[in-house]
């Protein structure tokens, strides 16, 4: 019997065993198994080839827990969901650490996002320092003179999504100035 | 995908023999040999209550200890099933404590309303408590030890039935050893405390035993 013929039972007692060949087997055929599963659950390709290194670094951390006598299946899932949360949990956290308050925004949403106090060109540095669409916007509201409208056009975004994202360049660069 | 395909080369070379974990009935039976060892150590320390095997002949008192057992099996069971990530693909009897709780409850309750007329009032109160929670802390470190050398993926259960496992050899211990049948006692400072360890054992299974 070849190895991709083994069943995963099989290629797990003889990875437990020490044969590095079945272990690396096992690996990518839990990969095969566990792509399908993730990528239903997440929509951005490379972030599922991330929670698959860290599912298998997890494998591999845990693999003393499996004995070979159980299916490999149910064993593997838990920790491929285990990870998913993990990776969820952090990412729907980070998405609130970003996320604006209502009343903030309500209350931003009715300023001119072009009048500015201080001149463009004295802070241009740290806007290039920005992560790309901010600064893209930064770039045409005060370089080019560009109306919030005018970049949600050319950009293809709302004019509030404009609004909200040179809301929270202005806080990057806020805070950068501050100290 | 050539990320994935080095990191299984990079696995594959560090792949060493292992020893697969015990089974978690054997880690239960270890878990409780040594509670076991570690209770009767106690009570031969500081002597059993003057009436226990007179006590044995009351029903509820039989029953509440049965009860009392019962959990203490029960947690540790639980615990040793929720140290590997699939519970060993026995979830119901990971989940039993559940049982075992509302099994206590009802002893407790039929205990309760048979102790009538109410039995005195003990001058002490919350030494209790400490007592127990002192007698816990040996086991429930034991436990955690344990505990992170496994994979749990379900930390936050397996630290708290881990802390209600190691709680109830001290509840064990203090029902053995003082001499008190007042049962508004003791749900108050014996067994309404279980409730802060069970949260408390989330806690701590969040701070211990995330890997």
């Amino acid at each position: 019997m070849t190895e991709q013929n083994d069943n995963l039972e099989t290629l797990m007692r003889r990875s437990l065993a020490g044969d590095q060949r079945a272990y690396a087997a096992l690996l990518h055929e839990t990969t095969r198994l566990l792509r399908p599963f993730l990528a239903k659950r997440m929509s951005i390709a490379s972030e599922v080839d991330d929670l698959m290194q860290e599912i298998l670094l997890s494998i591999h951390k845990a693999r003393h827990t499996y004995d070979g006598n159980r299916p490999y299946r149910p064993w593997v899932y838990a920790i491929a969901r285990f990870r998913l949360q993990d990776h969820l949990r952090v990412h729907y956290s980070d998405q609130l650490r970003h996320a604006l308050d209502f009343d903030e925004l309500e209350e931003y949403l009715l300023d001119p996002v072009t009048e500015s106090l201080m001149s463009y060109e004295s802070i241009s540095g740290e806007v290039d320092k920005l992560p790309e669409k901010q600064a893209m916007i930064l770039r045409f509201l005060h370089q080019d003179g560009y109306t919030a409208r005018e970049v949600a056009e050319k950009t293809g975004m709302t004019e509030s999504a404009v609004k909200v994202a040179a809301h929270r360049a202005y806080k990057v660069l806020r805070k950068k100035l501050e100290r | 995908m050539a990320n994935i395909d080095d990191l299984v080369t990079a696995l594959a070379q560090d792949a060493a023999a292992v020893k697969p974990a015990p089974h978690p009935f054997l880690l239960c039976f270890q878990w409780m040999g040594a509670a076991a060892v570690y209770l009767a150590l106690a009570l031969a320390i500081s002597g059993p209550r003057p009436d226990l095997l007179d006590r044995f002949h009351h029903t509820w008192f039989a029953a509440e200890i049965a009860a009392l057992l019962g959990v203490f099996i029960v947690t540790s069971l639980s615990t040793a099933l929720l140290a590997f990530p699939d519970l060993h693909q026995k979830r119901r009897l990971a989940f039993a404590p559940v049982a075992a709780f509302a099994l206590f409850l009802g002893v407790m309750f039929l205990a309760w309303r048979a102790d009538n007329p109410p039995s005195p009032l003990p001058v002490h109160s919350f030494e209790c408590t400490l007592s127990i929670a002192l007698m816990t802390l040996l086991p429930a470190a034991w436990a955690f030890y344990s505990l992170r050398k496994f994979a749990s993926t379900h930390y936050r259960l397996a630290g708290s039935a881990a802390l209600l496992s190691a709680f109830s050899v001290g509840a064990l211990w203090l029902r053995l050893h003082e001499d008190t049948n007042s049962i508004a006692h003791l749900v108050e400072w014996h067994y309404l405390p279980m409730l802060v360890i069970g949260v408390a054992g989330l806690w701590l299974g969040k701070a211990l035993l995330k890997w």
